[in-house]
């Protein structure tokens, strides 16, 4: 959506204060349910549960939700997110449990996640498949393969014995008192968010999501840059493959893809809510905190766990509404 | 909206090549295409008729039929929602809450059974739960505004955990006349159900296709602001098809009360098959659009490839990676194609 020079002559008062609501809905919704939870819950303002809500409801879906928002910049979606986080896990884990050093299995991980995004470059820069369509062959191409490697689909245990220490501290360590998760996850928004706003590649990769036909037309290497792209959304999503079977101890096949719709939520929370409609790392994660507090507000309330997901939907859908609601009424 | 996700031309990297300069190669490719994916169809029935014992068979093909009828359903409520929405997945028509959808109004069906009530009063509270699920999902793409891709996945969210609430995760066993009749075989010893598909695709075919409405509904889907000034009432067309979605989830959900004789957990599984289905239908029709028919043509496609490979004792497990391999052959081939030069 286009930034709008709103009106002719000078905006009113009312007319200006509706734009900020606009331009900041997002910041403005957080506060609100954050406001809306500190009241109904004591226990939810503390020190110990933000800090839980950043470890537990952030970190993971946070790193998926950056690498997603990689793949919506030039102009795609991944859905195979989830399968990246997988192979990641699968390698990790079989590596450690082969008694390979931890550091060597984390590389590995990593390369796996790459290789599904290389895979997705393939068939989107290198053939011209749509990033939708591309990607859903990849998922399912990457659930049976996970299933012929696990014979049908048998977790692979780490045994308590043995996890070695490097490995532990991926997911239970801590760096300076901040939980090594969380320094992981900051780093990453922290680079996303260089790459993207500062770095040439970041601009030209929001250039060709914009508008691919000027992109094309200013001589810019879009096949590069989308393939780029999409092999940076493996390698991100990949990191929370690697954090995820640190933090559990085990490779579940398949599931990463429970990240997926939250990721793909978060980023177009991010996208559509921020002031000029772009895809953008702090847009991102505020739509990831967004969904983190509403979910860890809702168990503190001590509502059924089934009644949660409804609440759930339900905040999630009236945030959307609202400013969906207020952005037309704001370019009308 | 500025984040674009073309479903169909992808990301042009050829500089200077129009859509209309390769009009006429293009119309050639679809045919080509077109004719190429039947074939495969053919194909694979012939395979599996040769190598597989009983596939070909009456009775084999009632219960690919059979067995079809959930998901096509599905993907047929899908597909209208692609035709009036456009090809942009994320701007444009897609319904993430259709399986969940499913999941609920079956509950709501065999909840209102085993409270005693009869077929009637259960078939209507699960179509108006259907419905109802549409029309909050008209009201927020049309009412509110917001993109279907988020307003559908908000409502899946509600809709799966509302079947949550209302099942408690368990299973609502059910038996009434209309699911004894639906899961009972018909004539030639073909499923009820498989006759159901037939005689669905057939009503929604002849509205969709045939009628001024459904014409409209492609003018709306293809170039909105051509429709809107036409004097197409756009936005009741946009509401009108995601109510019609919703009605079709509730019509799947008493088939699969009746296919299982009672609403089970984990309906949202189905949502990303029915995807792949109803984007895969275009390549069955003439001119590369989603259509009903082109639809249920490849909901049978998927039914009898997992069929075949049940028959011939190939593992389930490699169902979902030849699903994915296939989308990726067909759209690679629609995409190789329509760029001839390249």
């Amino acid at each position: 959506m286009a930034p709008q020079t709103s009106s002719i002559g000078t905006p009113t008062l009312p007319r200006l204060l509706l734009g900020a609501v606009v331009d900041n809905a997002l910041v403005l919704a957080l506060v609100a349910v954050f406001a809306v939870f500190s009241i109904a819950t004591p226990t939810f303002p503390t020190l110990a549960n933000l800090q839980s809500i950043l470890v537990n409801n952030f970190t993971l879906l946070a790193i998926v939700a950056v690498a997603m928002t990689f793949a919506v910049s030039v102009g795609g979606i991944d859905l195979s997110v989830g399968t990246a986080v997988d192979f990641a896990s699968f390698a990790f884990v079989s590596l450690v449990l082969s008694g390979q050093p931890v550091a060597i299995a984390a590389l590995a991980g990593l390369g796996a996640g790459a290789a599904v995004g290389a895979f997705n470059a393939l068939l989107i820069s290198g053939i011209g498949i749509s990033p939708f369509l591309a990607t859903l062959g990849t998922l399912f191409i990457g659930r049976s393969i996970q299933q012929l490697l696990t014979n049908g689909g048998n977790p692979v245990y780490l045994p308590p014995s043995g996890v070695p220490e490097a490995f532990r501290f991926l997911a239970r360590g801590a760096i300076a008192g901040i939980p090594v998760p969380l320094v992981i996850a900051a780093v990453i928004v922290a680079g996303a968010t260089l790459i993207l706003t500062r770095a040439r590649f970041g601009r030209v990769a929001l250039a060709i999501g914009i508008q691919p036909s000027v992109a094309r037309y200013s001589g810019i290497t879009a096949r590069a840059h989308v393939a780029v792209a999409f092999i940076l959304v493996g390698l991100i999503a990949a990191v929370a493959g690697l954090i995820l079977s640190a933090t559990v101890t085990v490779y579940i096949p398949s599931s990463g893809n429970a990240f997926l719709l939250n990721a793909i939520g978060a980023t177009f929370i991010g996208t559509t809510l921020s002031r000029l409609g772009r895809p953008n790392i702090p847009g991102t994660v505020l739509g990831v905190l967004l969904l983190g507090i509403v979910a860890n507000g809702l168990l503190l309330t001590g509502l059924n766990f089934y009644w949660q997901q409804v609440g759930t939907g339900l905040l999630i859908f009236a945030v959307l509404a609202l400013s969906f609601i207020n952005r037309r009424k704001a370019t009308a | 909206m500025s984040v674009d996700i073309q479903l169909a031309p992808v990301i042009h990297f050829e500089p200077g090549q129009s859509d209309f300069a390769s009009a006429g190669g293009g119309s050639l490719a679809a045919a080509a295409l077109r004719a190429g994916s039947l074939i495969a169809f053919v194909a694979i029935l012939v395979v599996f008729s040769l190598t597989a014992p009983y596939f070909l068979s009456v009775g084999n093909f009632g219960n690919v039929l059979g067995q079809s009828a959930i998901s096509g359903v599905l993907a047929i409520g899908l597909t209208i929602v692609l035709i009036a929405g456009g090809s942009n997945v994320v701007t444009g028509g897609i319904d993430l809450s259709l399986a969940a959808n499913m999941g609920l109004s079956a509950a709501v069906y065999a909840t209102v059974a085993q409270f005693g009530y009869g077929d009637a009063t259960a078939v209507a509270a699960a179509l108006l739960t259907g419905g109802l699920i549409g029309l909050v999902n008209a009201i927020a793409v049309v009412g509110a505004g917001i993109v279907p891709l988020l307003a559908t996945l908000a409502v899946m969210n509600i809709v799966a955990g509302l079947e949550l609430v209302l099942t408690q995760n368990t299973v609502i066993p059910a038996s009434t006349p209309l699911l004894t009749a639906l899961s009972s075989s018909g004539p030639l010893g073909i499923p009820a159900l498989a006759y159901v598909l037939l005689v669905f695709t057939l009503i929604a075919a002849a509205i969709v296709q045939y009628t001024p409405a459904g014409l409209r509904l492609y003018a709306v889907g293809e170039f909105p602001d051509a429709a809107r000034a036409a004097g197409l009432p756009v936005r009741r067309l946009v509401a009108g098809v995601f109510i019609a979605s919703g009605l079709c989830g509730g019509f799947a959900g008493i088939l699969s009360v009746s296919n299982l004789s009672g609403s089970t957990t984990g309906s949202g599984e189905m949502l990303l098959p029915v995807v792949v289905t109803a984007l895969l239908g275009s390549v069955f029709s003439r001119r590369l659009v989603p259509t009903v028919v082109g639809t249920l043509l490849s909901t049978l496609f998927v039914g009898f490839l997992v069929n075949g490979f049940q028959l011939l004792n190939i593992s389930s497990v490699l169902v979902s990676g030849v699903q994915g391999l296939l989308i990726l052959l067909v759209v690679s081939a629609t995409t190789l194609l329509r760029r001839p030069e390249a």
